[in-house]
C-alpha cells in the first residue's frame, strides 16, 4: 500500500530514485578532467632554489600530487581567503607544513603524501643520513591554533544547523502544514502573504539566535571554547544567514506539492550546496568556471565570515562582499517564497 | 438600494474527473439565511470555496457586497466571515488566542470575550484545541467566522456530525447573526436544518441548482403535497406487485413504503382495502405533509439521505 501511494507520487518516485544518480553523474563529470581526483598542495618559494626543493618538487609530482607553486605573499592571500588545504613552506634549514583546521579530511590524507615525499626525496638525494620528517602545524585561515579542535567545528556546526534547519525543517512544516490545511483559514482573513511570511522567518530567527545561544554557552562551559570575536558581529552574521536560509527554504517549499516531493526538492539544493561551497574540501580539482560559480553561493561567504569572528576574532572588514551575497540571496529568496506561497 | 450580498452567474468548476459545479446563478439578498442543500458531492463546498476566493473557477461572475474579487480583494476579506467545513487549527491554540490571533487580521474585530459567550465556549476558554469536542470546535470556529464583525458569513456545513443538542445551540447562534443583521450563507445536507433556519434556499445536486425558494414555496409548488407511509416490522418487502394493484407509485425505504399523493382523503379507503386483499403485514399507516425531502426526491428520483 505504501508503496502504491509512493508510486503515485511522481515527482517524489523521481527525484529519490533519479536524483543520488544524478549526482554520481554530475560529480563524475565535474572532477573527471583531471584523470583521477588529485589531491593538491600550495608549494610557498624558497628565497634561493636549493637542490632540496627540486628533489621534494620532484618528489610530490612523482606522488601525483598537483603542485601549486606560489611566492609568499600569494600564498598567505590564498591561505587568508580560507582555499588552500595543505601548504609546505621553508622554514629555516628545513620546511614547515600547514593545514587548514576546517579541511582537515583533505588536508591530513595531503600532508601524509608530502612527507612521503619528502622521504623520497632525502633518500633519493642520499645526503641526509637521517631522514627527517616535515613538522606539522594546523591553523585556521587567520592563523589561529588552539588544542583544542572542537573550537574549529563549532562556528561550522552553527552554521550547518542553521543551514538544515532552514532547507529542511522550515520547508517542510510549511509544506506539511499547507497539506494539512492548516493554512486555509488563513487565506480568507486580510492577512498579506508577505506579513505572514516574514513573521515566520522572523519568529525562527528568534529561535536559532537562542539555540546558537545555548550551543556556544555549553562550549564553553563543557570545552572551554570562548568566542574571539564580538558578539554583534557574531549575531549579525547569523541574523543574515539564518534570513536567507529560511527564506530559502519557504522559497524551496512553494515548488513542492507534498512532504515527500518537497524532501526531493530539498536535498537537491543542500547536496550540491554543501559539496560545492568548498566548505569540507578544496574545489581545485574542478574546472575553473564551476570554481567561479560556486563563488557566488551563500553558504561559503557566511561561514567563512562566523569562522572567521567566531575563532580568528576577525572584524567584518574583509567580508563585506560575502555578506552581501548571503544578503541578496535571501532577498530574492524571500521574494520567490512570497511569489511561490500558497495557502492551500 | 445598496447591491445585493451576494450575485453569481454561470459559476462553473471542473475538477480531473468530475464537473463540480456546473453554471451555478444565486443571487442572496442583505439580511437573509441562505442555504445550499444537497447531498455529499453536490457541490456546495466548491461553490462556496470558489465564492470565498480559496479556490479559482473556470468561469462565471461573482459580487460580493458589490465588490468583486479581481479589484477588491482586500475588502472583500475583510468584510466576510468564513467557517470553513474542517478548520485545522494548531493542535495546542486554546480558543481565546485563536480568536485573538486572528482578530489581529482584521482592521475591524470584535472582543474576544463577546465571542466566547456568544458560541458559549466561556469555560472552555483556554483549554487547547485538541481537547475540545467536536460540537466545541464547530462553535470556536462559528466564533472565528463572526471575529471581524463580518456583513456576510459563509458556513459550510457548520452542524454535520454533531449531536442533536449541540445542533440547536448552533441554530440559536444562526439566528442570532441574522438578529444582528448579517447575511448568512450556509450549507447543509440535513433538510430540517434548511427548513428550520433558512429564509431561502438553493437546491443542488450534480453542481447544478435545480430548485431555488423558500421552503415553504419549494414545498407547495410540489404537485403532490401529502405522503401516504406504510411502516413494517423489519424490512419493506418489494412493492412492484402492490403498486400495479394500486396503479399508483409506491416507493420503498428501510422499513416503510411511501406513496405520494395529492389527495390522500380518497387514495386511503382505496389503499387500505388493497392491502388487505393482498395480505400486505404493514403495522402502521401515516400521513404526513410532502418535506424538502420529498421536493428532492421528486426532482431528482433519488434520497438525499443517500
Ligand atoms: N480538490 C478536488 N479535486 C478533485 N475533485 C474534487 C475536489 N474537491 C471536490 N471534488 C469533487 O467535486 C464534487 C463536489 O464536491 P464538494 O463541492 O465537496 O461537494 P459537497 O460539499 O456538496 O459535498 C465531488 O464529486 C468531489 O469529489
Ligand atoms: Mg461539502
Amino acid at each position: 500500500m505504501e508503496w502504491r501511494l509512493y508510486a503515485r507520487d511522481r515527482v517524489a518516485m523521481f527525484w529519490t530514485m533519479a536524483f543520488p544518480v544524478l549526482l554520481l553523474l554530475g560529480f563524475g563529470t565535474i572532477f573527471r578532467d583531471g584523470g583521477g581526483p588529485k589531491l593538491s598542495v600550495v608549494r610557498v618559494q624558497s628565497a634561493v632554489q636549493s637542490p632540496h626543493d627540486a628533489a621534494l618538487d620532484q618528489a610530490l609530482t612523482d606522488l601525483q600530487l598537483k603542485v601549486q607553486t606560489l611566492t609568499k605573499a600569494e600564498a598567505e592571500a590564498r591561505w587568508s581567503r580560507g582555499e588552500t588545504a595543505a601548504q609546505v613552506e621553508p622554514d629555516g634549514e628545513g620546511y614547515r607544513l600547514r593545514l587548514n583546521s576546517y579541511l582537515m579530511a583533505q588536508a591530513g590524507a595531503t600532508a601524509g603524501l608530502v612527507n612521503q615525499a619528502w622521504l623520497m626525496a632525502q633518500a633519493r638525494m642520499s645526503g641526509a643520513p637521517e631522514p627527517q620528517r616535515i613538522p606539522v602545524q594546523v591553523e585556521s585561515p587567520g592563523h589561529k591554533r588552539s588544542t583544542n579542535y572542537a573550537s574549529f567545528l563549532l562556528p561550522g556546526l552553527l552554521g550547518l544547523n542553521l543551514v538544515s534547519m532552514g532547507l529542511f525543517s522550515v520547508g517542510m512544516v510549511n509544506v506539511s502544514y499547507r497539506e494539512k490545511g492548516k493554512f486555509r483559514r488563513l487565506a480568507v482573513t486580510p492577512l498579506p502573504k508577505w506579513i505572514f511570511l516574514l513573521g515566520q522567518v522572523l519568529h525562527r530567527l528568534t529561535i536559532t539566535v537562542v539555540q546558537a545561544a545555548i550551543l556556544i554557552l555549553v562550549g564553553r562551559l563543557v570545552f572551554g571554547i570562548q568566542n574571539q570575536g564580538s558578539f554583534s558581529h557574531l549575531l549579525l552574521i547569523m541574523t543574515l544567514g539564518t534570513g536567507c536560509f529560511m527564506a530559502f527554504g519557504f522559497a524551496l517549499s512553494g515548488f513542492a506539492e507534498t512532504s515527500e516531493g518537497y524532501a526531493a526538492i530539498s536535498n537537491l539544493v543542500f547536496f550540491p550546496l554543501m559539496l560545492l561551497s568548498g566548505v569540507y574540501f578544496t574545489l581545485d580539482a574542478a574546472p575553473a568556471w564551476l570554481q567561479h560559480t560556486v563563488a557566488l553561493l551563500p553558504l561559503a561567504p557566511f561561514l567563512r565570515a562566523l569562522r572567521a569572528v567566531f575563532n580568528d576574532g576577525a572584524g567584518l572588514a574583509g567580508h563585506g562582499l560575502g555578506l552581501a551575497i548571503v544578503a541578496a540571496w535571501g532577498f530574492a529568496a524571500f521574494l520567490l517564497a512570497v511569489r511561490r506561497f500558497r495557502w492551500s | 438600494m445598496p447591491a445585493p450580498a451576494l450575485r453569481i452567474r454561470g459559476l462553473r468548476k471542473a475538477f480531473p474527473k468530475v464537473v463540480a459545479v456546473d453554471g451555478v446563478d444565486l443571487e442572496v439578498a442583505r439580511g437573509e439565511v441562505f442555504g445550499l442543500l444537497g447531498p455529499n458531492g453536490a457541490g456546495k463546498t466548491t461553490t462556496l470555496e470558489i465564492i470565498e476566493g480559496l479556490t479559482s473557477a473556470d468561469a462565471g461572475s461573482i459580487e460580493i457586497l458589490g465588490l468583486t474579487w479581481e479589484q477588491q480583494g482586500q475588502e472583500i476579506r475583510s468584510r466576510i466571515g468564513v467557517q470553513l467545513q474542517s478548520t485545522s487549527l494548531f493542535n495546542k491554540i486554546t480558543p481565546r488566542e485563536a480568536l485573538d490571533l486572528y482578530g489581529s487580521y482584521y482592521p475591524k474585530r470584535r472582543g474576544t470575550q463577546e465571542l466566547l459567550d456568544l458560541v458559549q465556549l466561556e469555560e472552555k476558554a483556554d483549554a487547547y484545541h485538541v481537547t475540545l469536542s467536536g460540537g466545541q470546535q464547530q462553535r470556536l470556529a462559528l466564533a472565528m467566522a463572526l471575529v471581524n464583525d463580518p456583513e456576510l458569513v459563509f458556513l459550510d456545513e457548520p452542524t454535520t456530525g454533531l449531536d442533536p443538542q449541540a445542533r440547536r445551540s448552533l441554530w440559536d447562534v444562526v439566528r442570532r447573526m441574522k438578529g444582528e443583521g448579517r447575511t448568512v450563507v450556509l450549507t447543509t445536507h440535513y433538510m430540517d436544518e434548511a427548513e428550520a433556519l433558512c429564509d431561502r434556499l438553493a437546491i443542488m445536486d450534480h453542481g447544478k441548482v435545480i430548485a431555488t425558494g423558500t421552503p415553504a414555496s419549494l414545498i407547495s409548488e410540489l404537485a403532490i403535497p401529502s405522503v401516504v407511509e406504510l411502516t413494517f416490522e423489519g424490512a419493506a418487502p418489494e412493492p412492484a406487485a402492490f403498486a400495479a394493484r394500486l396503479g399508483q407509485a409506491v416507493e420503498r425505504r428501510a422499513d416503510l413504503w411511501e406513496i405520494p399523493t395529492p389527495d390522500p382523503k380518497t387514495l386511503l379507503p382505496r389503499l387500505l382495502e388493497a392491502a388487505e386483499a393482498a395480505v400486505v403485514p404493514f403495522q402502521q399507516v401515516h400521513v404526513r405533509r410532502a418535506t424538502l425531502e420529498d421536493v428532492f426526491l421528486h426532482r431528482t428520483g433519488r434520497s438525499l439521505r443517500e
